[in-house]
């Protein structure tokens, strides 16, 4: 009698996925709450994994180095003179100003972020103007597609926005950040320097930012770290560690969601521990009669193996492609208000689809490896049904 | 074939509910011997076809089926010998229902590791040889009872087992279904297997093929 372990294992599972049919309601009602759990997990995932990564592309176009003038722990304004000092480190390739503020608007209760940037930087801006004739012509503007939004242009290219001393500034709309970079210029103004410090209030010579970008990128922390030296009570941020400020932002929401979802995913397991448990009258006798037949209580618990194996890869495939659209077409619906909201302009997000596997390797590995961990045991259990059952 | 010597089995032994259900057994069929166990519900009827059966062992003496003692064999052998040695044909049949007719009585070969191609092969075989053929493709459940003991007899057929135990074969057939099923019974004494019969119905102990009939009381045996 020819004998081989695969045959044996691809028959069990042939077996399985027939014993699987044969019951629907009862396997497709559990596949379905657990494809839920997974496709609330995979979303979380995949959403946290988007905005990281948006986050990273975005942040390229920003300066290596930013030196910001503090006094009390707060930050004040600095003079163009003084980037003369910061130029004395060796090492820098170019120096540049950089003017930040915020506009508070009362009419709709929001704050615009306005940056005004020296005409010769704005080039910089790409890879998301496309179609913007740069350096802006004074009194142009790009803002965020959010703030194009509350804006309420409509067809019109002008605009104004109020002074602190409530006369009007008027603006000229060049263009508008792509739905992509939302994140991050939701509500943004993005202005020529000297059309920022006339609409914030800020005097000729006044900036907030010294932008450094340096010769060799591996001497950023250096170069940091002589700064600090140079003009004490200064705040010097790398570009790095504004990245990690984001990746913190987004992993501690990501985190709070997830303890969220662990729960329910741990309500999801005591389920299917008690539905695997829980044997009907037929199954015991199925279980019965095939272990009379010959098959080895071994072969029983493979089949269960197997029953359950199928019914996590069909929920996992179903969990994660939900996901999946859930996160590119769906925009992340659900999860929005949880993962951003920094403000009222609440950003358009079109999330950036990022598939990577170690993300699918993490979302098996928590929900996938922990069911079939909660069904072996009373699978064994079934297993061990006395076979003369079936012969009484 | 067969060999039983002095065997008891007790249930829940040395606990305020035992059973002493099988005492001092003593029985023996050789190959191709047709025998006819009759007994009463709680008889011990049961409990000696599952000796037999190898599903469990006696609680003593010696117990050897198709040259095993089945005493010193643990679970797993006992298995494994089982579906090697043992056919079964149920009272209630106990095909899956939602199963086709095809894999039910292909379902003994699924844990032996052969192929599907060569599992359709054999138990094509076997419904052929019983005008089943047809009904291959069918539910279990979409059989009559009739089709449903011919297929129960092909599963039990199917790995070749040199012992076949029957327990009421004949309780859910008619009277021409029940002689149908003693002809095929007839048919395999002649390719040599032993059969244990247990019934109540005189169609069975009276037919021709039955060699001998062994009465089963308060779990001992009464030969006549």
């Amino acid at each position: 009698m020819k004998f081989t372990g695969i045959e044996r294992q691809l028959n069990i599972l042939d077996y399985a996925l027939h014993s699987l049919a044969r019951r629907p309601g009862r396997h497709l009602s559990i596949t379905f709450i657990f494809a839920l759990v997974i496709f609330l997990v995979a979303s979380f995932q995949m959403v946290t994994a988007s905005l990281k990564h948006s986050a990273d592309v975005l942040l390229k176009t920003a300066p290596e180095i930013t030196v910001q003038k503090m006094v009390a722990g707060r930050q004040v304004m600095m003079r163009v003179g003084d980037m003369a000092r910061v130029g004395k480190v060796f090492g820098i390739k170019e120096i540049y100003p950089r003017v930040w503020g915020y506009h508070f608007a009362a009419r709709n209760g929001a704050n615009y972020t306005i940056i005004g940037l020296d005409p010769a930087r704005q080039r910089q801006l790409p890879p998301y103007l496309d179609g913007v004739k740069m350096p802006l012509a004074p009194g142009e503007a790009i803002v965020g597609l959010p703030l194009a939004k509350l804006l309420d242009l409509g067809g019109r290219r002008v605009f104004s926005l109020a002074r602190g001393d409530l006369s009007l500034k008027s603006f000229r709309l060049a263009g508008t950040f792509p739905a992509a970079s939302d994140i991050l210029t939701g509500d943004l103004l993005v202005t020529n320097i000297a059309d920022a410090r006339d609409l914030l209030g800020m005097k000729a010579d006044e900036i907030t930012d010294i932008c450094v970008s340096v010769a060799n990128p591996a001497e950023v922390r250096t170069i940091a770290g002589k700064i600090s030296r140079v003009m004490p009570g200064t705040r010097v941020l790398t570009r790095d560690q504004i990245r990690k400020t984001y990746q913190a932002v987004f992993s501690w929401r990501s985190g709070f969601g997830s303890i969220c979802l662990l729960t329910a995913l741990a309500a999801f397991f005591i389920l299917a521990w008690d539905r695997a448990s829980g044997l009907s009258a037929g199954e015991r006798r199925e279980t019965a009669i095939l272990k009379v037949l010959g098959w080895q209580t071994t072969d029983i618990i493979t089949l269960r193996f197997w029953e359950g194996g199928a019914v996590a890869t069909m929920a996992f495939l179903l969990g994660v492609m939900a996901a999946w659209l859930h996160v590119t077409i769906g925009a992340a619906a659900l999860f929005r208000p949880v993962l951003m909201g920094w403000s009222v302009l609440r950003p358009n997000l079109e999330l950036v689809p990022v598939t990577r596997v170690s993300d699918f390797i993490i979302v098996f590995t928590f929900t996938v490896l922990p069911y079939l961990a909660a069904t072996v045991i009373p699978a064994w259990h079934s297993a061990t049904v006395p076979p003369d059952a079936a012969v009484r | 074939m067969i060999e039983l010597i002095g065997v008891n089995k007790i249930y829940n032994q040395g606990r305020a509910n035992e059973v002493h259900a099988l005492h001092g057994i003593d029985f023996s069929a050789e190959k191709g011997e047709i025998i006819c166990l009759q007994g009463a519900s709680g008889s011990g009827k049961s409990t000696l076809l599952s000796i037999i059966g190898c599903i469990f062992g006696p609680t003593s003496g010696r117990a050897i089926i198709g040259a095993k003692a089945l005493s010193r064999l643990p679970d797993r052998f006992l298995t494994l010998h089982r579906r090697e040695t043992i056919g079964f044909i149920f009272q209630q049949f106990n095909l899956i229902s939602g199963l086709r007719v095809l894999d039910n009585v292909a379902l003994p070969l699924l844990p032996l590791g052969i192929s599907p191609g060569e599992r359709k092969k054999r138990a094509m075989v076997l419904l052929e040889r019983f005008n089943l053929s047809h009904r291959a493709d069918f539910r279990a459940d979409q059989i009559s009872g009739g089709e449903m003991q011919r297929v129960a007899i092909a599963r039990a057929l199917v790995n070749d087992q040199p012992i076949i135990l029957a327990d009421e074969p004949t309780a859910h057939l008619d009277t021409a279904l029940s002689h149908d099923f003693m002809t095929i019974i007839a048919g395999l004494k002649e390719t040599g297997k032993t059969i244990i019969i247990a019934s109540h119905d005189e169609l069975v102990s009276t037919h021709r093929a039955i060699d001998r009939i062994i009465a089963i009381r308060d779990g001992r045996l009464h030969v006549s």
